[in-house]
């Protein structure tokens, strides 16, 4: 009788000796394949640990989440040249970040209600905003950080701005149905644009400073020729079917995935350009050959209002941002979303990616603004 | 003159003024702000706007919501009357109030919601408006609950033959079988709690929806990749 128990738990002795090693030689099995995920999970996968610039693209999580405001992020810009970032906001304030180490660095305040758009100049030494209070105002970015200039024209609430390449013009989109072109030195309304027919949301302007993109609540993007002798709209595209929310100039590298989504299976188009994206609230992302005023694309995907729409510098994606609370990078060549980023707890409002570095942000209704890593 | 069917603004009775403030607010939201769907009424839609339901159901929609704690059907009338439904563009007004009128008889209370809903309707002729019921109310049946229940009777057999005004009884699902209503269900049996507001703002939800969703092309929901 002893003895059979004896045999019991010397038998159970030596399981239990045997499983401690056993054990032990999972962990460390574990522990070594859990480092490995999340190497891949920081690097993308193990094989894409190198990614040239012209691939890389955000990857949660994000880097910074960064606090402040205290209403509705409007829009997220990045300094062309230092490495700052700016956001404004429904709090009728602009709040200035570094994005690289996700430091607070001042506030603008001056406007007196929502501020709507802000855009940089070439070099980075003025910004411009605009804002529901129907005022653009003009900050110095090169020592003081004051407002030098507030200019008054528009009827209604101005919904965005956006500065001419060379600097001298500032030209602006309202509720009141016009676009107008403003002297950065003098302060002067020296155009006004009249076509649309309901509020304008957005207007910007073509690489070469040619053309303005524009559109509006009236579901239509509309080109315009910024040439003083031409006052009428250039080229009404019309395939939305709803408020058209945001437009993006491509830059010159995306004329071959934009023609490659354009030629369909087998056949190569060859379409010249310029081309521009445009995100409505009917969920879709149009892509449109501005020369001939045909749409080559349309990217469905987002489940909600496109509100941002941003070019990958290298030309291969574009990014947009919605109020379904994601960013989407999709892959144009192929017109599919690659990835989609639930970026946020709120509508995501806004999106820019920086020209040279590997950077993105986002703002959102959430009152947080996303500093986002490429790789 | 029927109470409820005579515009006037909330008394102030504590003084601070905030009744008109939040109206001031709202007028400036309506201007500035787009919303598919506007919310507009008492404390239990403005009790709405701060549950988890809200952020997780409404908040996509595009909504405002214009509702103030302890409005009567008078206190409404007046601030649609004074502009907060005149720069806004919805597809669907939710109205739902009523419940604080504990002075006026249950006749005068739908007259005074039927009032509201014909200047909503002139204001907006192509507006659907929804008419969430009237909750009960009260940890026992009282007087209060039985006259809820009374409008939502009278409510319905009058909106029920108008166009695009659905009424939708949400009021099922409180009253336990002892009579009484849990305050895991309303904290101070009036208002309700996150839990109350999935139970009962559900079919709302749903409705919004497809009224939301009905011009939009039918989507493609075969699974990709």
């Amino acid at each position: 009788m002893t003895g059979e128990i004896d045999r019991k738990i010397g038998g159970l002795l030596e399981k239990k000796w045997t499983s401690v090693i056993r054990l032990q030689k999972k962990v460390m099995e574990l522990e070594s394949k859990l480092s490995e995920a999340q190497k891949e999970f920081m690097e993308g996968a193990p094989a894409r640990g190198k990614r040239t610039p012209a691939e890389w693209i955000p990857r949660p999580p994000e880097k910074f989440c960064l606090t402040g405001h205290r209403a509705t992020i409007t829009k997220v810009v990045f300094h062309p040249v230092f490495s700052l970032m700016v956001s404004s906001s429904e709090d009728a304030t602009i709040r200035v970040w570094e994005f690289e180490s996700g430091t607070y660095e001042r506030t603008l305040k001056g406007h007196t209600d929502s501020v709507q758009d802000i855009a940089f100049d070439h070099h980075g030494k003025l910004l411009v905003s605009c804002s529901a209070d129907m005022s653009i105002k003009l900050w110095d970015f090169n020592q003081t950080f004051e407002c030098i200039k507030t200019m008054h024209g528009h009827e209604h609430n101005v919904s965005s701005v956006a500065f001419s390449p060379s600097g001298d013009l500032v030209y602006s989109a309202s509720r009141d149905k016009t676009i107008k072109a403003w002297d950065v030195a003098t302060g002067y309304c020296v155009k006004t644009f009249k076509g649309h027919r309901e509020w304008v949301r957005m207007v910007r302007v073509s690489a070469d400073g040619a053309l303005l993109a524009s559109c509006s609540n009236d579901q239509t993007v509309r080109i315009w020729s910024t040439d003083n002798n031409a006052n009428e709209c250039k080229m009404e595209l019309r395939e939305h079917e709803h408020v058209v929310e945001c437009v993006a100039w491509a830059p010159e590298a995306a004329a071959a995935a934009i023609n490659e989504a354009a030629g369909g299976d087998n056949r190569r188009a060859n379409h010249a350009g310029p081309f521009l994206a445009s995100g409505s609230r009917d969920k879709t992302v149009k892509i449109w050959d501005v020369s001939t005023g045909q749409c080559l694309a349309t990217l469905v995907g987002h489940d909600n209002w496109v509100r941002g729409a941003a070019w990958h510098p290298g030309g291969r994606y574009l990014l947009t941002a919605s109020d379904d609370k994601t960013l989407r990078v999709w892959d144009v060549a192929h017109t599919r979303c690659l990835k989609t980023l639930y970026a946020h707890q709120h509508f995501a409002t806004s999106l820019d990616f920086h020209r040279s570095l590997p950077y993105v942000i986002s703002g959102s209704v959430d009152l947080t603004v996303k500093v986002w890593e490429c790789r | 003159m029927n109470p409820c069917s005579d515009a006037a603004p909330q008394h102030d009775n504590e003084g601070d003024g905030r009744w008109n403030s939040i109206h001031n607010r709202f007028l400036s939201d309506a201007k500035g702000k787009e919303a598919d769907v506007v919310f507009i009424g008492d404390s239990i839609l403005q009790a709405l706007e701060h549950t988890e339901v809200w952020n997780q159901w409404f908040a996509p929609l595009h909504c405002l919501n214009f509702s103030i704690h302890r409005d009567q059907t008078q206190n409404v009338l007046w601030r649609i009357k004074n502009g907060e439904l005149d720069h806004v563009d919805p597809k669907v007004v939710v109205l739902h109030v009523g419940t604080n009128n504990v002075d006026h008889s249950a006749e005068q209370i739908c007259e005074g919601i039927l009032e509201i809903v014909r200047t909503i309707r002139e204001k907006h002729p192509n507006a659907y408006i929804v008419l969430p019921s009237l909750l009960p109310r009260g940890q026992y049946p009282n007087c209060l609950r039985e006259k809820n229940s009374k409008i939502n009777q009278l409510l319905r057999e009058k909106v029920m033959n108008m166009n695009k005004v659905e009424m939708v009884f949400i009021d099922k699902g409180f009253i336990q079988s002892d009579g009484s209503i849990s305050h895991h269900d309303m904290h101070d049996y009036l208002i309700p709690t996150n839990t109350a507001c999935r139970k009962a703002f559900e079919p709302i939800y749903d409705l919004l929806q497809q009224i939301l969703s009905e011009s939009e092309p039918e989507k493609d929901l075969t699974p990709s990749e």
